[in-house]
């Protein structure tokens, strides 16, 4: 028999044991530029920066299984309704808000299911930069909204300071080449948070020693959605020939 | 209380008992219907009229045209909507990018051609984004197969003819593709060209003329391909009261290369038409 107190006790397990699996997972930082919203994270194995709908793109840590379950969920969910009403009513607080948190939270608080080890950061491009939205999902069904840009990282402090560096280089609106080094820097302050806990901040240096320590058996990816273009897919990855001039600048 | 939590399981989007769809969109649907004891209108046939049908099933009045170019094939379209000789719209986009490979052209039932082709888009991005990876050339095209069988009945119905003309670029050959539909989804791909629409009947020569005088459209640049289009779709206007003219509304003009589906600028269209209308005067 479960008492409330069994109850209590055991979310607690279950969320320390999400978080520290949680922990060493990519970081992935979420910027709104000029012409669209970008999701910057290194990878080492398979794609991290996914295409949900016409207008939303997704990025997640924890448990691949879990990261794929949501992400499918996701793409069903947009999908069906993009369809029987409109692209148009496919926003990412109804995916996000409706579709997802719910089963989240109720996995997460059923003690006979497993838990979802997953953190995941959802970008909506708007018609104008002022009009993007991030959304991040938390294990246990939360989510966060913000805009112009958004941390996803291991611990709560990794995410605080790459969200600190954020605010202070980010006064306006940048463009993609002004965001990429940005969004590099605050990957490699996550990264460096995550797994070295006691530092209240990390400089500029130190992140990208961070960064250049991974770049070694890890590749950058970023994911964009174009708010003006030609083609008819808003969703693309940037080419690594692209991104080559920013890495080389690092040093 | 506990009845109800069941139900929010049962209806959750995430659920790991669900088997995943292979990214078929179809099935999605078929899912959504039997969860919800709804009926899309894309898949409520409409009962056949006990009128005869043939004379509905020749109801097409446009034109479309698709011409293969080199690196890719070009789609050019008027935008007169009829029904009967009753003019209804003069602003219709019968070239309508499936994916950004791949355009459909349409001809005949708007309606319904605007449902399947919603329903298209819709499966071939689908796929790609559940799957990782994009449809093959030959899944899209039996995904079109798929969809007007199943639109058979209300195309016999005599509301639902439609007949598309798929363009593809096709990036094993490099080159654009076209494949054109019988009613039933039978498909069949052609050389250089396909047209569709009343229309379409009065130029059929033109085509043979010009690919016998300056070449096959395949080895030719996109900007004379371009112009002969658009000039062949002002005869047809000229031949065929259904089809509507390159003048007073800008035909819509689409094209597939490997960099993706592009839309001709109204700048470039006005230009060809200046320019076709000054040598005629």
């Amino acid at each position: 028999m479960l008492t409330p107190y069994d109850f209590q006790e055991n979310l607690q397990q279950r969320a320390q044991y999400i978080r520290n699996r949680l922990q060493a997972g990519s970081p992935v930082i979420g910027i709104s530029y000029d012409n669209g919203v970008m999701l910057v994270s290194l990878r080492r194995r398979g794609r991290k920066v996914f295409e949900i709908y016409d207008r939303l793109i997704f990025a997640g840590i924890g448990n691949q299984s879990d990261v794929e379950t949501i992400r499918i969920a996701a793409v069903d969910f947009t999908h069906q309704e993009g369809f029987v009403r409109s692209p148009d009513d496919v926003t990412i607080q109804r995916v996000v808000g409706f579709a997802l948190s719910p089963a989240l939270k109720k996995a997460f608080g059923d003690p006979f299911t497993a838990p979802f080890v997953f953190r995941g950061l959802f970008a909506e491009l708007g018609a104008a930069p002022d009009r993007d939205l991030f959304y991040t999902l938390n294990y246990d069904g939360e989510f966060l909204q913000n805009s112009a840009y958004a941390v996803l990282a291991g611990t709560a402090l990794a995410e605080e300071n790459a969200l600190d560096y954020l605010s202070q280089q980010l006064s306006g609106v940048p463009s993609f080449e002004t965001a990429i080094p940005i969004a590099l820097t605050a990957w490699g302050i996550a990264r460096h948070s995550a797994t070295q806990e006691d530092e209240e901040s990390v400089s500029e240096s130190v992140a990208r020693d961070a960064l250049r320590e991974v770049l070694g058996d890890a590749s950058v990816e970023v994911g964009i959605l174009e708010r003006e273009t030609l083609r008819e897919n808003r969703f693309r990855l940037v080419p690594s020939e692209q991104l080559e001039p920013f890495l080389r600048r690092l040093g | 209380m506990i009845q109800s939590r069941h139900d929010a399981t049962d209806n959750a989007v995430v659920s790991k008992m669900n088997p995943t769809t292979a990214g078929d969109f179809f099935q999605l649907l078929q899912a959504y219907q039997a969860r919800t004891g709804t009926t899309l209108p894309l898949f409520a046939p409409t009962p056949a009229s006990t009128a005869p049908a043939h004379e509905a099933l020749e109801v097409h009045g446009t034109t479309v045209i698709a011409l293969k170019f080199a690196g890719g094939v070009l789609n050019v379209g008027d935008r007169r909507a009829t029904a009967a000789n009753m003019i209804m719209y003069d602003r219709a986009d019968k070239i309508i990018p499936l994916d950004d490979h791949t355009l459909i052209a349409i001809a005949g039932a708007y309606g319904r051609a605007m449902e399947v082709v919603r329903y298209l888009r819709h499966a071939f991005k689908y796929y790609a984004r559940n799957q990782l990876q994009p449809m093959s050339m030959d899944g899209k095209l039996q995904e079109v197969s798929r969809a007007l069988s199943a639109n058979l009945p209300n195309a016999l119905g005599g509301i639902g003819l439609f007949i598309p003309i798929l363009s593809a670029y096709d990036p094993n050959t490099d080159s654009g593709r076209i494949f054109f539909y019988d009613v039933s989804g039978a498909r069949f791909e052609t050389q250089e060209y396909g047209a569709a629409g009343s229309g379409s009947e009065r130029i059929r020569g033109i085509f043979d003329y010009i690919t016998r005088t300056r070449g096959p459209f395949s080895q030719r640049p996109l900007d004379e391909v371009l112009r002969d289009a658009i000039l062949m779709l002002d005869i047809a206007s000229d031949l065929d009261s259904a089809t509507g003219g390159v003048d007073k509304i800008l035909p819509t003009a689409r094209y597939a290369t490997r960099e993706g589906v592009f839309t001709v600028t109204e700048e470039t269209l006005r230009e060809i038409v200046q320019s076709i209308r000054g040598r005629n005067l």
